[in-house]
């Protein structure tokens, strides 16, 4: 996993829990994750090949999973980036569109039904924010196939409908 | 002018008035398809729209004839105004029937001398109207030149002089002017009187412009240009005169092209400004220059002191001092969703009753007051006129319920359906405009400027809606009441709230200044956990009425 998982700045997580959640601006200097914390897709797996939905299942190390504005140190929530190309933005909240799905609630999978042909999966924690961590947790990107459903028509796409 | 302002003959029920004289257009016909359908549509928007309206604008309906009405104002620019909100929203009514049961209007609008009756009025004033009414184009507003005198100044508008005509039975040739849907229309036309006037003032207009445009609801851009001319120009008052121009350069081209071969002020088949236009408009910005270029002297922009009451179709509401400004939106139905994408699939007709709904999303400063009364949550930060953000649905939830409870009105948030509604304003296509992004309409990446990646703009920056709705398009995404359904399979068609208790997820509608405009089209749809605060979610409140 090529999660890097360097620095230590414990002083800025502290500092970031007195932050108001959100409203801010990119000057906000980012929450540290320690540093062997690590995040990954349990399921699917690289490669896979799927037929009609499938779930999506969450891995964390060494951190916690929680919900969107608690700002206790080491712990975050997912995001799960589907088909995104782009790189992140470090020092904004991610964003939130059909592409990248957030799980501010603290929930550890989901329910994917995504049109047939290959597709990206990738993992960002976020911290109370929405914003990346320092450094940076973000899952190694996951491919994988969906076949169209047998003898029927090919689903609609959404991620939505989950 | 002949045929007005002249009479005072003490002691005789004699006053100087401005007359509106309205028929429907093809009346005849319209009875001979559907008798029974046309009257019982022609009584609900008589009941619901035309008496409302004429109340609003303080006139009097003097009396109904079949297929039309006269009534009486004190103010010339009254009259005017109402005429045109007339036709505003009578077009947004047409917008989702077939053309055949279009009902239509011809306005005329003079000032005259009228011997008053208790119920009718007579007098040469009278007659001039009823002549101008008969000359207008169906969907179109004739006046006088003695009420072109009186509100030229006054009313943000386009007026195209058709010089001196002799009117049937009339003595003197009256002067007369078509007021002006559009600047397309001014485009087309060969003789234009335009009054130019800058927007120097700009800084301080709330006024009341009239959102013609609703006239061509999926094309026409005079009203929305008027109507934003008030918001665009005092957020940045150095260069509104130009935004001015800018902003009405744009959609110009469109309705140049898609009303093209339709009578000004005649509303075009909805359908058809939509799918094609030959000229779309261009996602690239302007330069100003580019903008004074095509639009020179198209618009009349004029500051005006009226009340924000006259702004767009729908009339403001105010309910307390910090309340948040409503516009009033008639009751109608419409086409929700798109085919653009599953969610917002199967499109469906839904019935909508008349509501208000915020013109602005609420605001930093708005939501500070329900903080400070303790009843919302301490989380927004920024200027007092930036849209409030960073709110979860419960905390949307939460301010509504303090608004109802503090003014005892039925404040909440508006259904899925009403957003929706509201924020089409009668057209059928991906954007309120038409089918393209365009500069200074919309709030969004990649939409054109203006734009900030880091904040949303200052509500009311751009464009607003015929309807009277600004930042509808990006800005902040908004809380509706609904809760998340991945399709619209099993929604209800009355307008009301698809919800079940305790749903996790709720809809936001509008998308945000960070997503692309996909999620600004009027028909697009996002969801996000109910209780999880996100930068970019706020809300707009609506009230029934």
């Amino acid at each position: 996993m090529p999660a890097v998982l360097r620095g230590r700045l414990a002083a800025i997580a502290v500092l970031a829990g007195f932050f108001v959640p959100g409203a801010g601006t990119s000057l906000h200097a980012q929450t540290a994750a320690p540093s062997d914390a690590v995040v990954y897709i349990i399921y699917p797996h690289d490669g896979q090949r799927i037929r009609g939905a499938f779930p999506v299942r969450f891995g964390l190390r060494n951190m916690g999973v929680t919900h969107a504005g608690d700002t206790t140190p080491n712990m975050g929530h997912h995001h799960l980036l589907v088909d995104v190309q782009e790189d992140i933005d470090p020092n904004e909240p991610l964003p939130t569109d059909k592409q990248h799905i957030h799980f501010g609630a603290g929930q550890t999978e989901t329910r994917l039904d995504l049109p047939p042909g290959r597709h990206t999966l990738q993992l960002v924690l976020g911290d109370a924010e929405h914003r990346p961590f320092k450094p940076m947790l973000i899952s190694k990107k996951v491919t994988i196939t969906v076949l169209p459903p047998r003898g029927r028509r090919a689903p609609q796409t959404s991620r939505a409908e989950r | 002018m002949p045929g007005e302002s002249t009479s005072h003959v003490a002691g005789s029920p004699r006053r100087l008035a401005a007359i509106l004289a309205a028929d429907i257009s093809g009346y005849s016909r319209l009875m001979g398809a559907d008798e029974e359908g046309t009257l019982a549509r022609l009584k609900r928007h008589r009941r619901e729209l035309i008496e409302p309206t004429i109340q609003e604008h303080y006139g009097r309906l003097v009396k109904t004839t079949g297929d039309g009405f006269l009534a009486m104002f004190d103010s010339p620019l009254e009259a005017v105004r109402c005429a045109i909100v007339i036709q505003q929203s009578m077009a947004a009514r047409n917008m989702s029937l077939p053309p055949e049961q279009w009902i239509r209007y011809r306005i005329g609008v003079n000032l005259g001398d009228v011997i008053v009756d208790p119920d009718d009025i007579y007098g040469e004033g009278v007659n001039i109207a009823a002549r101008l009414e008969n000359l207008a184009d169906p969907g179109g507003v004739l006046i006088s030149g003695g009420v072109y005198e009186q509100i030229k100044n006054k009313l943000v508008c386009g007026y195209q002089s058709l010089g001196d005509e002799k009117l049937k039975n009339i003595t003197d040739p009256v002067r007369i002017y078509r007021v002006l849907p559009d600047p397309a229309s001014v485009a087309r036309a060969t003789r234009q009187h335009w009054v130019w006037l800058s927007s120097g003032a700009a800084a301080l207009l709330i006024l009341g412009a009239v959102g013609w445009s609703i006239m061509k609801p999926e094309t026409s851009e005079g009203g929305r240009r008027s109507a934003s001319l008030e918001q665009s120009a005092d957020k940045t008052s150095a260069s509104g005169l130009l935004q001015a121009e800018s902003s009405s350069s744009e959609p110009q081209s469109t309705s140049a092209s898609s009303a093209a071969g339709a009578p000004s002020g005649m509303p075009p088949a909805p359908a058809a400004p939509s799918s094609n236009l030959p000229i779309p408009i261009t996602p690239i910005s302007p330069s100003p220059g580019a903008a004074t270029k095509t639009a020179p002297s198209t618009v009349a922009a004029i500051p005006s002191p009226s009340r924000p009451t006259d702004t767009g179709s729908g009339s403001s509401i105010r309910d307390c001092q910090g309340c948040p400004e409503l516009v009033r939106v008639p009751g109608g139905s419409f086409r929700m969703g798109s085919d653009e994408d599953s969610s917002e699939k199967p499109i469906r007709l839904v019935q909508v009753s008349a509501f208000a709904i915020g013109r602005y999303p609420i605001t930093v400063a708005e939501w500070k007051q329900c903080v400070a009364a303790k009843a919302c949550p301490d989380v927004v930060r920024g200027e007092d006129i930036d849209p409030a953000r960073n709110l979860s649905w419960l905390d949307a939830q939460q301010y509504v319920d303090w608004l109802a409870q503090s003014t005892g009105l039925a404040y909440r948030l508006p259904s899925e359906a009403e957003w929706e509604y509201a924020a089409r304003a009668g057209s059928t296509g991906r954007y309120w405009w038409g089918e393209r992004m365009a500069p200074r309409m919309a709030n969004c990446k990649g939409c054109g400027d203006p734009y900030d990646a880091h904040q949303p703009l200052k509500v009311g920056s751009l464009v607003s809606n015929p309807f009277g709705l600004s930042d509808v398009n990006g800005g902040v995404a908004q809380w509706v009441a609904d809760c998340w359904h991945p399709n619209y399979q099993g929604a209800p068609a009355d307008g009301a709230a698809w919800t079940e208790p305790g749903c996790r997820e709720h809809v936001l509608r509008g998308g945000s200044w960070r997503n692309d405009a996909s999620y600004a089209r009027s028909a697009s749809r996002m969801y996000y956990d109910t209780g999880v605060r996100y930068p970019a979610h706020g809300l707009r409140v609506a009230r029934s009425l």
